[in-house]
């Protein structure tokens, strides 16, 4: 049959007609339903899966998770409900721990260098070849009395893995320091001298109806964002008031986004705005602590019409703050971050911790909650971390010659330190390196000997965490597999940390004086004490049950032991200004934490992949820059820029102007720019510590990290930015149906 | 316990603060392949559950809003009918389900959805051979050529269906086990997830909390009249510079 055009869709037309009068027509709703139901076949033969308890210290803050094992390997990783810090939830950085896990570039072997160093050429030895070589080495300089020239270099390590590694180089005479590459040493000589206190006090978020922050990004990098996450949730919504959070910062952060009120101030003058608050609120409410806090006088000099212009703030906007902070019920004053990061940091600390003396809210709900010691004599939260100075020190040691053999765990001294040290030509100088990586990060790279630790999913271990809950508490950590890379047979494998200490001191002849064989056997033993002490939430009528429900919560906590004193207020010290590198440059940078940590997370997928909260950009070094300036610059997005310094060195990043972006600062994320850390991580992005200047604070010989300033020029070059943003269309705009909508209030 | 389950979930975007937490574990519980420098170059990087970030205003009046969007599992879902191989439908317990195995790959759906919620696989998915190990035996790696888009993690649904009916129990609500990965990572408990059709659930008493004169509940893009099964409540913000864009 011929069909004319006309026929044809006419006959369409009415096809299609019919189809709709068909189902209006209105069959039964069972016989429409299309028998596939989301039970697929596969679905059907399911196997057995188990969740296991362990701790998660990576990246310094403590989170207890729970892991779902099946058929012996892990699948995956969600937050411990009944762990005290994170209630359940849980951060991407725990989530991608199973990327490290099973990560295709792991070390599965001891290894000792063949190449030429930084050549990446290894041959792999046997266990007991390579703690004879360490203990061999270590042995030389016992006999010659120059245990001195051994030096250990660890990130901050607490609970038992801290105490064996104490013992280890109490034990050779050799030096231990512990490295972070941005110290929280500011912040914990600040809180040592406001609160008297060893560690970082627990923050009752959740109770309080006014947080007023100070540089910290506590939401998405500070301390324990997954817990200070959980008390936003309540604070926002889970409370009769809904709580208001002003954060005073000179970056645009996801803390910044989140807040009812971001006060952007000039870098570094945080302190300043909170001795000014404190000045309004002596002068103008009676408050008997200032009769101690302010004995001498100096908040005088720190008047709002003072210090307006220099911290970039209204004289309004100072007293419209003051006037929040004194009339909530519970607020509560933390600073850290950017704040901490100038020459005046540790002052400028000082002055916004002694906030909270002024609201009184020690000891209080909605307030700050000091910790308690560890439970367990000995083992304790990890130690304050070594100051970049005497970092600096180490390096001029090495340089000379003094440094024979350095052990190196979880610090990437090659990474974090910035190059006006010259740690790179440093570590060259040391005759034996020794890296217990489990991960080619860039100092294992270039170290002679590799003894590979397990992971952290593999291993045993214990967690006080330096920013506890409020109460006396323990986490423990325990295999959820056997080792991916077991030591078994002709395997070689990798070997738990404190294990390895252990073996080497018992070839060495050293008696560590631990209470145990293996390190579980040393962990279990403290248990027992703990068990002891017969308090606590774990109830239980032999040890072996005790154990097992330790094993089975995470941890041991006692929620009825906290601090009830208050602490002495201690007199406020002044606040000078921030000094800076190079002030003939036009930008103030700020470097932050975007996904990556300080660099530890680069060899992960999922956290190079999860895109930056507030540019959504991935993968790559980025230049955060006001739009406005952009523009009058000629930059665009991609446009590859160079950042320069005063003191000479560059690095290269891309641009990503943004509208929230101060006019006078660029942000750079940390965490790129390694010469290995495999596959994910190796040569991509630029890293923006090492170009930083080597200023100080002027209280502790931290670094200064923020305190840098930079030109920044077009190098005619551009790369796409890999970044989420556009990657699905845009929505329609629709007036009356905004994507988000917002209401002034919560009137129901 | 009710007879018949209407799956849904009630977002409250003034809790959450864009840490992408959900992003990363609906990442690792679904097989998501890893999403490659070029992948978001082409912008054909996958996420199931995305935050989406808007601004308002610029310096030094301005703020960023957050927002997680994924499947809304629509009642009347403009992806069902123009599948024309059925691989995209609605089952009896409120959801939108996608039957990999039909899918033919002609997108149909994705132009058809008005919340861009649905990914296609333009290549197949690689891991290197060490970081399969840990894909989820649950849920199948979908090939090239095949749509995706969140399931509200629908074999945790029959998982823990499937386990309390042969240990004899009943399933709460809020069980961890029912809970889509990206709900038990969300650290400030923004995401609430449960059944629509008990109404002693939370979600429904949210829902009817919020969806009264004065709440603060609302659905994406309400006049399309989808019938999403996920409810938004407002973000509270007593000074409001200007309206969001994107």
């Amino acid at each position: 049959m011929a069909l004319t055009r006309r026929q044809f869709l006419t006959l369409m037309g009415g096809s299609a007609g019919a189809a709709v009068l068909f189902q209006a027509c209105g069959l039964p709703e069972q016989e429409l339903l299309i028998d596939s139901p989301p039970a697929m076949p596969e679905d059907l033969v399911s196997g057995i899966d188990n969740w296991y308890a362990t701790t998660n210290q990576q990246g310094g803050s403590s989170e207890g998770i729970v892991v779902r094992v099946m058929e012996g390997r892990a699948k995956k990783v969600e937050g411990n409900p009944n762990h005290p810090l994170n209630l359940g939830g849980h951060s991407a950085l725990s989530e991608a721990a199973l990327q490290g896990l099973y990560h295709p570039d792991r070390i599965s072997a001891p290894q000792v260098r063949t190449g030429p160093r930084g050549s990446g050429e290894y041959r792999e030895i046997s266990w007991e070849d390579a703690i004879a070589r360490l203990s061999l080495r270590l042995g030389e300089l016992d006999s010659s009395n120059e245990n001195n020239k051994a030096v250990f270099v660890s990130n901050p390590t607490g609970g038992h893995s801290g105490l064996v590694l104490e013992k280890f180089t109490d034990s050779l005479g050799s030096r231990h320091l512990s490295y972070e590459a941005l110290e929280t040493n500011v912040l914990r000589t600040a809180l040592k001298a406001v609160f008297g206190t060893d560690s970082i006090p627990e923050f009752d978020i959740d109770n309080a109806d006014l947080v007023l922050s100070f540089g910290a990004d506590f939401l998405s990098s500070w301390v324990s964002p997954t817990r200070y996450a959980r008390g936003y949730g309540e604070f926002r919504q889970g409370n009769e008031h809904r709580g208001r959070l002003i954060h005073v910062d000179s970056r645009f952060s996801m803390t910044a986004a989140n807040a009812d009120q971001w006060v952007h101030v000039n870098p570094g003058t945080e302190g300043l705005l909170a001795m000014s608050i404190m000045q309004v609120l002596s002068s103008s409410h009676s408050n008997a602590v200032f009769g101690d806090l302010d004995a001498d006088g100096v908040l005088d000099s720190y008047s709002p019409a003072n210090v307006a212009n220099e911290v970039g703030v209204s004289v309004d906007t100072i007293n419209q703050i003051a006037e929040d902070f004194s009339h909530s019920e519970h607020p509560i004053a933390l600073g850290g971050g950017s704040a901490g990061a100038h020459t005046n940091g540790t002052q400028n600390l000082k002055a916004i911790y002694s906030l909270n003396h002024v609201a009184s809210n020690l000891g209080k709900k909605g307030g700050v909650l000091l910790n308690p010691r560890s439970p367990i004599d000995g083992v304790g939260a990890a130690p304050p971390s070594n100051s970049f100075s005497e970092f600096h020190r180490l390096a001029e040691e090495m340089k000379a010659g003094n440094i024979s053999v350095l052990m190196v765990k979880d610090a990437d001294l090659y990474y974090g330190m910035t190059d006006t040290v010259d740690m790179k030509v440093a570590l060259d100088s040391v005759p034996l390196i020794v890296s217990f990586g489990g991960m080619m990060d860039d100092t294992t790279s270039v170290a002679d000997l590799i003894l590979p630790q397990h992971h952290f999913l593999e291993d045993w271990g214990t967690d006080v965490p330096l920013a506890g809950p409020g109460y006396q508490m323990i986490g423990f950590q325990q295999p959820v597999v056997r080792p991916f890379f077991e030591h078994r047979g002709s395997n070689l494998g990798t070997k738990g940390f404190a294990d390895i200490l252990m073996a080497t001191a018992q070839v060495m002849g050293k008696d560590l004086g631990l209470d145990g064989e293996t390190f579980k056997e040393v962990i279990k033993n403290d248990a027992e004490r703990l068990y002891e002490l017969d308090r606590g939430g774990i109830v239980a009528n032999s040890f072996e049950g005790f154990w097992n429900g330790v094993l089975q919560r995470g941890g041991w906590w006692d929620t009825s032991y906290k601090i009830d004193n208050v602490p002495e207020v201690n007199r406020l010290d002044g606040v000078a200004s921030p000094e800076f590198g190079g002030l003939e440059q036009e930008f103030y940078i700020q470097p932050f934490i975007s996904t990556l940590g300080d660099g530890s997370a680069a060899s992960l997928p999922w956290l190079q992949a999860m895109p930056d909260a507030i540019s959504t950009a991935t993968w790559q070094t980025w230049v955060e820059i006001n739009h406005k300036v952009a523009e009058k610059k000629g930059i665009s997005e991609g446009d590859v820029l160079e950042i320069r310094p005063a003191n000479g060195r560059t690095i290269k990043a891309l641009a990503m102007p943004n509208p929230a972006v101060p006019p006078d600062t660029i942000g750079i994320p940390i965490g790129q720019g390694h010469r290995d850390g495999g596959r994910y991580s190796a040569g991509r992005g630029a890293n923006i510590l090492s170009v930083l200047d080597s200023k100080l604070d002027s209280e502790n010989g931290s670094l200064a990290w923020a305190a840098t300033r930079a030109n920044v020029t077009t190098t005619g070059e551009w790369i796409r930015v890999p970044k989420f943003e556009n990657t699905v269309p845009e929505f329609p705009r629709d007036e009356h149906q905004d994507i988000i909508q917002i209401t002034s209030g919560d009137n129901h | 316990m009710v007879d018949s389950n209407k799956w849904g979930m009630v977002v409250d975007i003034d809790r959450c603060t864009g840490c992408q937490g959900c992003v990363v574990a609906c990442q690792s519980e679904n097989n998501i392949p890893i999403n490659l420098e070029e992948h978001f170059n082409q912008r054909r990087a996958i996420q199931w559950i995305r935050i989406e970030r808007y601004w308002e205003g610029e310096y030094p009046d301005v703020k960023a809003r957050f927002i997680p969007i994924m499947c809304q599992h629509c009642g009347s879902a403009p992806c069902e009918p123009v599948c024309p191989v059925y691989a995209t439908y609605h089952n009896n317990e409120g959801l939108n389900v996608q039957v990999y195995n039909r899918c033919i790959g002609t997108r149909f759906c994705a132009n058809g959805c008005p919340y861009h919620v649905r990914f296609f696989n333009f290549w197949e998915p690689e891991w290197p051979e060490s970081l399969k190990n840990q894909l989820n035996p649950d849920v199948t790696v979908r090939s090239r050529g095949i749509m995706e888009k969140c399931s509200f993690c629908v074999q945790r649904i029959q998982r823990s269906t499937r386990e309390s009916e042969r240990d004899n129990e009943v399933l709460e609500d809020g069980d961890r086990g029912l809970n889509p990965a990206c709900v038990n990572a969300c650290a400030s408990n923004s995401l609430i997830f449960g059944n629509f059709n008990d109404p002693d659930s939370t979600v429904s008493k949210m829902k009817e909390d919020a969806m009264q004169e004065g709440g603060r509940g609302y659905r994406l893009m309400e006049n399309l009249g989808t019938d999403t099964n996920v409810i938004y409540l407002r973000k509270v913000d007593e000074f409001v510079v200007e309206a969001p864009h994107g």
